[in-house]
């Protein structure tokens, strides 16, 4: 039995945990102390680039990585705290700033220092009305005890954070889409290159991270690089000579939920299968696995043969998933891959921000295909083709063999590929979420495509037995690259 | 100068040029909606896919492939690589505009870009002139597996000339971007959200209007539109592109001079469209232009030449009209005739004019008469100028040349007039109020001769009226306030017997025993540059389309 191992969350139900005084008792701001005292910025930098901590808001990018590429020379430059937590099935930010604000204040103060940044933006989710009341009482508490302002606890650093409530769209939550809305403008993606690293808010250089992100910066400088990247697997990544390590260190916070006895935020260590978080939750409510989506609803689906997959941003995207926001929805055997479909596909549609021909188009045709498909209104046909061989008559000439052609299948596929293609991994798109729509149209798809076939034929939802509904690994490419792993390996 | 592979050419481009246009430099055509010279760019259109080539990550140095991601030509700009950055050590991009996965890419995204469209081309104006056809017949599929209910989201009034079919929008924002930006004006916005995007002006909860796109520039919405979701009202219905003949030339509603392209058939000028030029107008021209040229068509305009019997005015034929002005001309002294020419004419007009006053009735007396100041509209990226003629400069610089560079205006041209027996006024203007000095002074003069093209209160004061062309009916050339020497060009024929004004004037010299023998506007031009101070390349020839400036 996998135990939890809490970091982040250690104090979390600590009662008025929120409040300056409790924080102090339990270390707080101790690690900010320390990286001042004992650090200069360049090293902070270096330390969270040992460290091996990718970002938790979805891409895994590098954090040390991001900071590096950050231009020293231009000033002001910007601190975002990336808090729109709004991906389907993730929730592990939102216990942080209700409960915790001053954890996540240490780590932008700590990221500050690091980077000479002076002024912080924290944009949050505006359905976060108590988690932005505590996270402003917390900020209105650290300026009254010094941390927060001009020349921080006598040490000539200044930092300013404010808090910005978003108006609840999903596109803000992608980084650009945060800045143009922090700017006061209509929420929507900047064409990169040039990355908010370079041109961010207000065309200034800007760090943007998410708060798990940021609330691993404190437990990274107050326990050291070496604690710290004992916990997680590390692959190395052969296509480099010699192997390039690829980090998963540190712990994740997993939002389990769907068909488990106990959903919930668990914290664990990065590297972990399905079964075993399954097993963390409560176990499965339900007789078998149907299908689990590993990081929040634009993640590909992993299938009941995938269980074994490790749960971990290399591991997943050998699996041609993804770790995400690390929202994992477990469903069991009652559930209808093409209801789910239809269900993820109008939140998409209905949030797509309309910048882009691809996406503002292809979203709402993407959603009205799997409608038709579930309402039994999905296109099939029987078409016969010349086959030839040893026919009836025991001649040789046409067999006739007919064969069934799902029209909407097809046309589902193609066109959620026309978006962004999820096999060679492009997307005709501004932002990454032409990507989020195709994912999951095609892989669950491709990978239940016997549901998606039966619901055709009968013109009605039909929920068959996960043996059934699965299209087992050897049949689909979508599997492929799982079973050969060519280019990392375990070191 | 940036080294590029293009395709298979190689090509040099300056630094900072996009691939869109660098290509377009090089007659290859990467299609786009979104992006416009004279905008910014958010890329959003996704048409202008191209593919990058660099170095492989992970591969031996020195490897180089296409990018893993498509990039929009618009945004991407080449610029000179450090040597050490070359690719294949001599290039400084590498750059497909015609691959196997950019011709997807087009093909897809043009299939997005038709989900909704209502396909009404057979009742839409801007079929023949739409880059969705254009695009769809060079890059697109040739049918749609688009089955599902299409959006329709309601036409719209946007302001006094601009309707918005909603349907056809393909939401490219390049009106936003121009309300924002070139105008400054913003009344255009986006309203909704995803695939019910629509462009909007601001509007009360009941759909009432709380601002309309009534600014100066609104027209150039209409032209930018990629497609035919802007329409200009003024055009609705008229004519079908393909069976108008173009012509380019100047605008004549102001001092600014922008360069315009008269679009007409034989029956009449249909529309005017702004044409490029970097210094002057760049790509736009203000609405008092575009929709000014009204007069031109007009039922009224004065097709035979006028002259006063017992106080009405009898439609004569030209013969008998140049024939009462000879005599009364060859009655008076040189100094009780007044010649006034017209900044509304071209310099060949005015250059015959003077050559008339001065060699043939040796007058010194010349005028120059103009539309009333007006008023001046400066946008971040436009000015209208105060100064409705569009030959003011021109016109003072030649009738000048004749005469010391003494030309009359104001006041005391009005006060030679009042004082004149004769007064030969070459006026063209379209709603010329006058002012009661004026009118007194025209008042006073015992014969007047007008040369005009509509009936005006001037020509009621008139003892001869001679009708006269505008500028959509001659070759000549203007110059503008800032010295910018440009031609207009003939685009139909005058209404009845109106003949071009240096014709008239000349006819009238020949008459007196002047020797005046131009066939052409270019003819007068070629003596302009001969004998007009700074006129010196202003020939016909030299100036082309794209226009001289003239040495400060």
């Amino acid at each position: 039995m996998v135990e939890e191992r809490r970091i982040l969350y250690e104090h979390l139900d600590v009662p008025d945990i929120n409040t300056f005084d409790v924080f102090r008792q339990y270390d707080g701001y101790t690690r900010f102390e320390k990286a001042i005292a004992e650090y200069q910025p360049e090293d902070i930098a270096k330390m969270v680039l040992d460290s091996g901590l990718k970002g938790r808001g979805g891409a895994g990018f590098s954090t040390g990585e991001k900071w590096s590429f950050v231009p020293k020379d231009i000033k002001p430059c910007y601190l975002c705290c990336n808090a729109d937590e709004s991906e389907p099935g993730t929730f592990s930010n939102r216990y942080v700033l209700e409960k915790n604000p001053h954890l996540l204040i240490e780590g932008i103060l700590i990221c500050c220092y690091a980077m000479g940044i002076e002024t912080t933006y924290i944009y949050i989710r505006g359905e976060f009305t108590l988690g932005k009341k505590m996270l402003d009482a917390a900020i209105k508490e650290a300026y009254e005890q010094g941390y927060l302002g001009k020349d921080i606890r006598g040490t000539g650093l200044n930092v300013d954070i404010y808090s910005h409530p978003g108006a609840g769209a999903y596109i803000c939550g992608e980084e650009t889409g945060l800045i143009e809305s922090l700017e006061g403008k209509r929420g929507q993606p900047r064409n990169k290159p040039p990355f908010p690293a370079v041109e961010g808010v207000f065309r200034k250089p800007t760090v943007v991270q998410n708060v798990e992100t940021l609330c691993n910066l404190p437990f990274i400088i107050g326990n050291g690089v070496e604690w710290y990247t004992q916990m997680g697997p590390t692959y190395a990544d052969t296509r480099f000579d010699p192997p390039k390590p690829d980090a998963n260190t540190g712990t994740k916070l997993y939002c389990i939920s769907g068909d488990v006895n106990e959903p919930g935020v668990y914290e664990l260590d990065l590297g972990l299968t399905s079964t075993e978080l399954i097993e963390v939750a409560g176990g499965l409510r339900g007789e078998e696995v149907k299908a689990v989506i590993p990081g929040g609803s634009s993640a590909p689906i992993l299938t009941h043969y995938e269980l074994d997959t490790r749960l971990d941003f290399t591991s997943l995207t050998l699996a041609k998933s993804m770790l995400g926001s690390g929202g994992i929805i477990v469903m069991n055997e009652t559930r209808n891959i093409v209801d789910c479909l239809l269900n993820i596909m109008k939140f998409y549609a209905h949030e797509s921000c309309g910048q882009c021909t691809p996406c503002r188009w292809g979203t709402p045709w993407v959603r009205d295909i799997v409608q038709r498909i579930a309402d039994g209104d999905g296109r099939k046909d029987t078409i016969t083709r010349p086959k030839f061989g040893v026919a009836e008559n025991g001649r040789w000439g046409d067999t006739g063999e007919t064969e069934e052609i799902y029209e909407d299948l097809d046309l589902l596929e193609s066109v959620a590929n026309n978006i962004a293609n999820v096999d060679t991994m492009t997307w005709n798109t501004i932002c990454v979420f032409g990507i989020a729509v195709s994912w999951p149209a095609v892989s669950y798809m491709r990978k239940f495509r016997p549901e998606f076939e039966a619901t055709i034929r009968e013109g009605k939802l039909v929920t068959l037995p996960v043996a059934e509904a699965t299209v087992p690994p050897e049949e689909n490419y979508a599997y492929q690259q799982r079973f050969v792993p060519k280019e990392f390996a375990d070191l | 100068m940036a080294f590029v592979k293009l395709n298979d050419l190689e090509i040099e481009v300056e630094d900072g040029t996009n691939i869109v246009e660098a290509a377009r430099q090089h007659g290859i055509e990467v299609p786009h909606y979104c992006y416009h010279p004279g905008l910014t760019r958010p890329a959003n259109c996704r048409m202008c896919l191209i593919e990058t080539y660099g170095p492989i990550p992970g591969a031996p140095p020195g490897t180089i492939g296409p990018a893993r991601q498509l990039a929009t030509g618009c945004t991407t700009t080449v610029r000179t690589a450090p040597p050490d950055r070359k690719l294949d050590d001599k290039y400084d991009a590498i750059v497909q505009t015609d691959s196997p996965r950019v011709k997807k890419a087009r093909e897809d995204v043009l299939e997005f870009l038709l989900v909704h469209h209502p396909l009404d081309c057979p009742v839409c104006d801007q079929a023949g002139e739409c880059d969705l056809q254009d695009y769809s017949y060079r890059h697109g599929h040739d049918k749609s597996r688009y089955i599902e209910v299409k959006n329709v989201p309601p036409k719209k009034d946007l302001g006094p000339d601009v309707l918005l079919y909603s349907t056809r929008c393909v939401v490219c924002t390049r009106c936003i971007r121009f309300a924002e930006e070139v105008s400054g004006t913003g009344e255009l916005g986006l309203v909704h959200r995803g695939s019910h995007d629509e462009i909007d002006i601001p509007r009360s909860h009941e759909g009432v209007p709380l601002q309309v796109l009534d600014n100066k520039l609104a027209g150039n919405v209409v032209d930018i539109c990629p497609v035919g979701a802007l329409i200009s009202k003024d055009f609705l219905f008229k004519s079908r592109p393909w069976f108008m003949e173009k012509a380019n030339s100047v605008c004549s509603g102001c001092s600014v001079g922008c360069n315009i392209t008269v679009e007409y058939k034989v029956d009449g000028v249909y529309r005017l469209k702004p044409r490029f030029h970097e210094d002057i107008n760049q790509h736009w021209m203000c609405d008092d232009g575009r929709l000014g040229y009204h007069y031109v068509n007009s039922d009224d305009r004065l097709q035979l030449p006028l002259k006063r019997v017992d106080d009405e005015f009898t439609p004569t034929h030209w013969a008998d009209a140049l024939a009462v002005i000879t005599e009364k001309l060859s009655e008076v002294e040189a100094e009780d005739i007044v010649v006034i020419g017209s900044a509304q004419g071209t310099n060949e007009d005015n250059y015959v004019l003077q050559q008339f006053a001065h060699d043939v009735l040796k007058t010194t007396q010349l005028g120059l008469f103009g539309q009333l100041l007006g008023e001046e509209h400066k946008f971040p990226q436009f000015t209208i100028e105060a100064d409705k003629n569009p030959n003011t400069a021109g016109a003072r610089t030649i009738l000048g040349s004749a005469n010391g560079n003494v030309v009359l205006e104001g006041d005391t041209l009005w006060e030679k007039v009042s004082g004149a027996k004769v007064v030969y006024l070459v006026s063209g203007l379209p709603e010329r109020p006058l002012e009661d000095a004026e009118k007194a002074a025209l008042e006073s003069v015992d014969f007047l001769i007008v040369q005009d093209i509509l009936p005006s209160e001037i020509t009621q004061l008139a003892d001869v009226v001679l009708p006269g062309t505008t500028f959509a009916e001659k070759d000549g050339t203007f110059t503008n306030s800032t010295g910018w020497v440009q031609r207009i060009r003939k685009t139909i024929d005058p209404p009845g017997e109106a003949r071009v004004d240096w014709e008239i004037t000349q006819q009238l010299a020949k008459q007196l025993g002047g020797e005046m023998n131009y066939h052409f506007a270019g003819e007068i031009a070629l003596a302009i540059s001969e004998n007009v101070a700074g006129y010196g390349d202003a020939t016909h020839q030299k100036i082309g389309d794209a226009g001289i400036k003239l040495a400060e």
